[in-house]
């Protein structure tokens, strides 16, 4: 993990924006809009109950209101509580018991922090985060495809929280991850932030809805990192806040050189991989120098031998595009034969041999089909540049074509091109056969490279530096469907080879080893010196080395267009075709005199985001931590100080308590950003600590509990409730990370998909049992029993879940499957526990009430269970199995007080 | 707190979301805290309602409820009720013509004439096609509007514009806004029901009856015509109704218990009162659907008699009998799945056409003729139609389909206040785009709103920060030319 010391470290030139065009508006009066001070704690009358300035704070606002705050929570609710708020699981009973037993006075403190250290508190307060992005792993629409590998996102997400991340760390490598200098997997992962969105892959304006998409992503950074409604003014000014529609297009800008989502993962070296890829391409390097020194050395000699003649029958030579002959406009054959046509500005540099043709990606030529049956193309290329597709789909026409003839569709075409990471591949068509090479050959270096096909075999063999990459069998068709062949480019268009290629010859045959051994050594005579080498122990030692492979990580990132963004404009009524003036880049002047970080270009991106990430982290941002701090709030208290936690503007909430938000803001910057350090500081609070009792005289006063004056009674999430009910019957598996998993759904449920057949997963009992953050996240088909208890809506971002009550949710926890298989495993487990129907009962009642049994619900249970076996002729077994059914259903299991 | 703003010692807003089977969160009271969080919509003045508690419409409604027999894939309108004469003798041949659909944007097209007769129906002498002279016999109770366009050609987008008025996903179905803005009548059945075809649910699945922004509570419900009703809706295999009604009774002693110390917590009044609303619907809904006591007569006349219709024919008598239980939005999905599954006839536009179609005709005027007989089609509003229409020209060099067309298309109303026998708006002779009155979806959707007694630019939603709305931003006046 990258430190904060190192990411202040960043090349960044922080700058104050010189007002250009006109001075920066303030924010006016409002609150939020404010810069942070850290005020001092009041002075209050009762001073033993403040155990922290929080306490302080919220004292003074009751002794002002005449109130009193509750009574402190017993021990068995206090532990409930906090444990089911940092982990978002109950207590164990061995829990339970250690904090019973310890009579230290900083035994409450401990818990905390054994919490705090828990792997599931990342796995609990993961879940609010991705409330807030919309975290959702499908893209919507009619196919609602799969977003591939967002899970790494989640996982990082969980992990960043487990490892305590400075949160300036924790926004910056979300917004802007890959910009980091010496970015790790992670921090790319981390920018899967950008990719949660929805995504309609079959747009009716496809500009329309990239920015649409951007918008999405403008937006839910800006209300997740800032609490502004961003997005209120994508089509004109704020109507309550002073953010004019300009600002939302030069913020909007930060995001517009993002290359547009399109379904694909991205493939990146593994941490370390280069290293290591280096290193064994060097003694790589080695060996393959020696071999081809000895091989050069017995051509040699064998070519003095004879006289220097060569011997056998030479393919023959079909065209030859050497470089040194070509026009403007024409791609020259070297008999003349079979001239091509170039198309843009294919021009001509140094080459390895004489010129060479260059190509810039909008370049190629097209020449005649001037092989079909049993062929061979031989060239030598050079490229410093990555390529298109991933390394992990190798196919050829994946890549960008060095010389290809593909055609979309499975059809008689066949090709070479270059892949992702510096992976050479060629292949035919009907069925699809491909070789390819190993990763690497981006080095702007010189290689060989040959593609040989023999269609009576099938055969098809590639070869890179006289060494051959692969080898399989083929189409033995004719290859006529492509009309003519390209060079330089695939064939469906799009973008093209950028680099150098030299010698392109086709010949007749398929080459043997040595014969392409022989051009990739560039032996006096070609194809013809192939017998002097041919049956040497140099060339057999050649063929067996291999190339070391490049370890790669598969992953949903961001990329940009390149270092070059577009300036950013105002698109009139949000509309991406009415363009308006343009802006500068910048962040929203109501929030003041901003001091702004320049973008700093690294190779493959404008350096916008990270400029933007930056700015959103300094000290000095007025949003920022306050947004942070309340956050924290919020998921301890049920609310935040500011109720609307994704809104500080005018539309949202005032804070019920200014002054201790600040303070809280004040704290995580203090704190270094840690937010289990602030965690440990609201949860160990007297506030935090109260009963969560109701008195008279404060539901007169103050029904709300604006004033903090009891602790908020809620209900459990749908994740906690999941959780809480396969952790009651022993079943939880809190494995964490990796993709999704699939518990059962309904047939009925999987029949309102368009596709009921294929909608949902299966995955068995034990993966079924994980943690609900852990359930796919599928657009279409949310989850029944989660989505009936609120889980949040993931097509915009979600800062306060809805709680309701239903009859829908009683249904499912009465009547549906689940409920029923869990109550079922539930009453196993309490026989295994323990003997005896009363005794079950208890250890039950303690189970989902994290309290000694009392006497009267024992007594009810009990009188239930007999009840069932009397009336209803139920075995002791099943009776005890209904029983768990209402266990599962109390409210006392399902509240949190 | 002002005094004013209190009810029973609580908030209005507190007590909307809190009381009996309502809304439970603190945290949600940040949305609804601004004075005239409900002032577009009606909060029920009864102060023991939960959220679907009937609620007090805008101004007195022509109609109580909704069926909209949706025909999923896009129906021809040309093929079904837009009569295009000068199409016939055009049939293969190819034509300059501006279209968009799912091949793009193009210039010229293969006209395919269309491949069934219209004949004039009804004193109205509206011409319909062969596909539905079932239909035809009603044709002086429906308005039709000829001219209809939307803002996108393709299935994913546009089904959700159909549904709910936006593109982007993410935003409360039509059924939500009715459910959300007078709650229901029958509080032992859902108020917004939906009907998905046998073959399965339309493409982007739930966000077709999805309540997006709003609590899910008003989303729509998913009703099986046969066996279990509503998902979780059967008690448990082995278990009496009298059996569960004793674990209920000990679930609810327990509750009680829990809440004896917690008097105060509405919230947990309400979960208890959960579980009776549930129980209630367990022996509500299977009675809505047991059609045993419906006549002969009249399951003949949905056609139940007849493999091809007695799949649509039994859910148009399902919607009449919700209809008459209270259920305010009734939604009726013809097709489903992918490719001609549904209305989408890309290939085979007779084969295609001629399938829904005759699954189709007869149940939906047997629905509207049994409503008409019952009085209730005064009360009810009946919409048909696609998420668009598809073109006068082929999509392939080959074959009789055409491709989607989002520029003019046709749907039809009747009941509900709608006037009769009239038609409106009109396509260009081809029936490639709506020429004359065009008339937008969000007109269609703020039509049904008025009628049922809701204003479109009234009935709002505060979330992210703006009063959302069915029909968007800018104001959208229902159409004054279809209200009787």
């Amino acid at each position: 993990m990258m430190t904060r010391r190192l990411i202040c470290a960043l090349p960044v030139l922080a700058l104050t924006v010189a007002s250009a065009q006109e001075p920066r508006r303030s924010g006016g009066e409002w609150w939020a809009y404010q810069p942070l001070k850290r005020p001092e704690a009041p002075a209050v009358r009762d001073a033993s109950w403040v155990r922290s300035p929080i306490d302080a704070f919220v004292l003074a606002g009751l002794e002002e209101r005449g109130m009193r705050p509750a009574p402190e929570a017993d021990r068995h609710t206090i532990l409930r509580r906090v444990t089911y708020d940092l982990t978002g699981l109950p207590p164990t009973q061995d829990e339970i018991d250690a904090f019973l037993a310890d009579d230290s006075p900083d035994a409450y403190e401990k818990v905390v922090d054994r919490l705090l250290a828990s792997p599931q508190h990342g796995v609990k307060w993961a879940q609010h985060w991705l409330d807030v992005v919309r975290y959702a792993e499908t893209d919507g629409y009619e196919r609602d495809s799969k977003k591939p590998f967002v899970w790494r996102y989640r996982d990082w997400v969980v992990d960043a929280l487990n490892a305590d991340m400075p949160y300036r760390d924790f926004v910056t490598k979300q917004l802007a991850g890959d910009e980091l200098p010496d970015a790790t997997v992670a921090d790319h992962v981390a920018t899967g932030f950008y990719r949660l969105g929805i995504w309609d892959d079959e747009p009716t304006d496809r500009q329309q809805h990239r920015y649409d998409v951007l918008d999405g992503i403008a937006d839910t950074a800006a209300r997740a990192t800032l609490a502004i409604s961003m997005g209120c003014a994508r089509c004109h000014d704020h109507k309550k806040d002073p953010l004019p529609q300009k600002d939302y297009h030069s913020f909007l800008g930060y995001f517009e050189n993002i290359a547009p989502y399109n379904k694909q993962s991205r493939t990146i070296p593994a941490d370390g991989a280069r290293e290591k890829f280096e290193a064994a391409s060097a003694t790589f390097a080695i060996e393959s120098k020696r071999c081809r020194d000895e091989l050069m050395r017995v051509a040699y000699e064998r070519l003095a031998a004879k006289g220097g003649a060569a011997e056998g029958a030479a393919p023959r030579v079909v065209a030859r595009y050497d470089g040194d002959v070509a026009s403007a406009t024409a791609l020259l054959d070297e008999s003349g034969e079979h001239d091509g046509k170039v198309f843009g500005q294919v021009v001509q540099v140094p080459g390895r041999k004489g010129q060479a043709l260059r190509f810039d990606g909008d370049d190629f030529c097209r020449i005649p089909r001037v092989v079909e049956d049993s062929f061979s193309v031989s060239f030598f290329v050079r490229s410093d540049q990555p390529g298109r597709g991933n390394v992990r789909d190798k196919r050829w026409f994946t890549g960008t074509g060095l010389v290809d003839g593909e055609i979309p569709g499975i059809v008689d075409d066949w090709g070479v091109s270059w892949i992702a990471e510096g992976v050479i591949a060629a292949g035919t068509g009907r069925p699809e056969k491909f070789v390819s090479s190993a990763a690497g050959y981006n080095d702007g270096e010189w290689h060989h490279v040959a593609f040989t096909r023999d269609r009576r075999s099938g055969k098809l063999a590639l070869f890179v530096d006289g060494q051959m990459a692969g080898e399989t069998v083929g189409s033995k068709r004719p290859l006529r469907t492509p009309e003519d062949l390209v060079i330089g480019r695939a064939r469906p268009g799009g973008e093209g080879f950028r680099g150098d290629l030299d010698e392109i010859t086709f010949y007749d045959r398929a080459l043997s080893a040595a014969e392409v051994a022989a051009l990739a050594l560039e032996l006096p005579g070609g194809v013809a010196a192939a017998a002097a080498i041919d049956g040497t122990s140099a060339l057999k030692q050649l063929s067996r080395l291999r190339a070391p492979e490049f370890e790669t990580v598969e992953l949903l990132a961001v990329r940009e267009h390149g270092r070059d963004a577009p300036e950013p404009i105002v698109r009139l009524r949000g509309n991406v075709h009415a363009r308006g003036p343009q802006v500068p880049l910048g962040v929203p002047g109501m929030l003041g005199e901003a001091k702004l970080f320049a973008p700093a270009p690294t190779r493959q991106s404008s350096g916008r985001r990270l400029a933007l990430a930056r700015w959103i982290t300094t000290e000095d941002n007025r949003m920022t931590w306050r947004v942070i701090a309340n956050r924290v709030w919020q998921h301890h208290f049920g609310r935040g100080i500011v109720r609307s936690s994704n809104d500080f503007g005018r539309l949202g909430d005032r804070p019920t308590h200014p002054q201790l938000l600040d303070w809280l803001a004040c704290e995580v910057l203090d704190r270094e950003q840690s937010l289990k350090s602030m965690h440990r500081l609201i949860v160990t609070s007297s506030t935090y600590r109260m009963s969560s009792d109701a008195d008279e005289r404060g539901l007169a006063k103050d029904p709300l509990n604006d004033a903090f004056w009891r602790f908020d009674r809620r209900r459990l999430t749908a994740e906690e409730i999941r959780d809480s009910i396969l952790a009651a019957n022993g079943t939880l598996n809190l494995e964490r990370g990796g993709p999704s998993i699939y518990p059962q759904l309904p047939q009925a449920v999987l029949d309102t998909a368009s596709r009921p057949g294929s909608a949902w997963g299966r995955s068995s009992p034990e993966q079924a049992a994980r943690r609900s953050i852990y359930v796919h996240v599928k657009r279409s088909l949310p989850e029944p029993l989660l989505a009936s208890f609120d889980r949040a809506d993931t097509d915009s971002s979600c800062p306060v879940r809805f709680a309701t009550v239903q009859p829908t949710q009683a249904l499912s926890m009465v009547n549906g499957d689940f409920a029923n298989l869990q109550a079922e495993l539930f009453a196993q487990r309490l026989r295994r526990d323990t003997k005896g129907l009363r005794a079950q009962l208890a250890r039950g009642l303690e189970l989902v009430s994290q309290r000694p049994a009392r006497r009267d619900d024992v007594a009810r249970l009990v009188k239930l269970a007999a009840d069932l076996q009397a009336d209803f002729g139920r075995s002791e077994k099943q009776a005890l199995q209904r029983c768990c059914l209402v266990l599962l259903n109390c409210n006392e299991f399902i509240f949190l007080d | 707190m002002n005094p004013r703003n209190m009810f029973c010692g609580r908030t209005r807003r507190e007590f909307l979301w809190q009381a009996g089977g309502g809304f439970t969160s603190l945290g949600l009271v940040d949305m609804l805290s601004r004075d005239g969080f409900f002032s577009g919509s009606r909060p029920s003045d009864d102060p023991n309602a939960g959220p679907l508690a009937p609620k007090p419409p805008h101004h007195a409604p022509k109609a109580k409820a909704c069926i909209f027999l949706f025909m999923y894939g896009g129906p021809s309108h040309v093929d079904t009720f837009d009569y295009k004469p000068k199409l016939y003798p055009l049939d293969g041949k190819t034509i300059d013509i501006q279209t968009k659909g799912r091949g793009g944007s193009k210039s010229k097209g293969r006209v395919v004439g269309p491949k069934w007769k219209f004949s004039q129906y009804g004193e109205s002498g509206r011409w319909i096609s062969d596909l539905f002279p079932h239909v035809g016999r009603y044709v002086d109770d429906m308005a039709f509007i000829h001219s209809m366009y939307a803002d996108s050609p393709l299935h994913g987008s546009a089904m959700l514009m159909m549904n709910s008025g936006r593109i982007l996903s993410g935003a409360p179905c039509l059924g939500s806004w009715v459910n959300y803005g007078l709650g229901t009548e029958n509080q032992n059945l859902p108020g917004f029901v939906v009907m998905l075809d046998k073959t399965g649910g339309p493409i982007s699945g739930a966000k077709n009856w999805h309540s997006g922004y709003m609590p899910a509570v008003y989303q729509g419900t998913v009703l099986r015509p046969t066996g279990e009703p509503i998902l979780d809706l059967d008690v448990p295999n082995g278990m009496s109704d009298r059996e569960q009604r004793r674990i209920l009774d000990a679930l609810r002693e327990q509750n009680e218990a829990h809440l004896s110390h917690r008097s105060e917590d509405t919230t947990l009044a309400a979960r208890i009162q959960s579980y009776e609303l549930a129980y209630r619907m367990q022996s509500h809904a299977p009675e809505a659907i047991d059609i045993a006591n419906e006549s002969a007569s009249t399951k003949t006349l949905y056609g139940l008699d007849d493999p091809r219709t007695e799949d649509f024919g039994r859910k148009c008598l399902l919607a009449r009998r919700m209809v008459e239980r209270g259920v305010r939005f009734v939604q009726v999905y013809s097709g489903g799945n992918h490719n001609d599954h549904n209305w989408d006839a890309h290939g085979d536009l007779e084969h295609n056409h001629s399938k829904h179609a005759g699954a189709t005709d007869k149940p939906i005027a047997a629905l509207l003729a049994d409503l008409k007989q019952r009085g209730l089609l005064d009360e009810t509003i009946v919409v048909w139609g696609g998420e668009f229409g598809r073109q006068p020209t082929a999509e392939y060099a080959q074959g009789t389909g055409r491709d989607h067309n989002s520029a003019g298309f046709t749907m039809w109303m009747a009941g509900g206040g709608i006037k009769k026998g009239v038609a409106l708006g009109k396509t260009d002779e081809l029936g490639n785009a709506a020429v004359e009155r065009p008339l937008h979806v969000k007109e269609l959707h703020a039509t049904i709103l008025h009628q049922m007694g809701l204003d479109p630019n009234r009935l709002s939603f505060f979330h992210a920060g703006l009063d959302q709305k069915l029909v968007g931003v800018e104001p959208v006046k229902p159409i004054r030319e279809l209200i009787a």
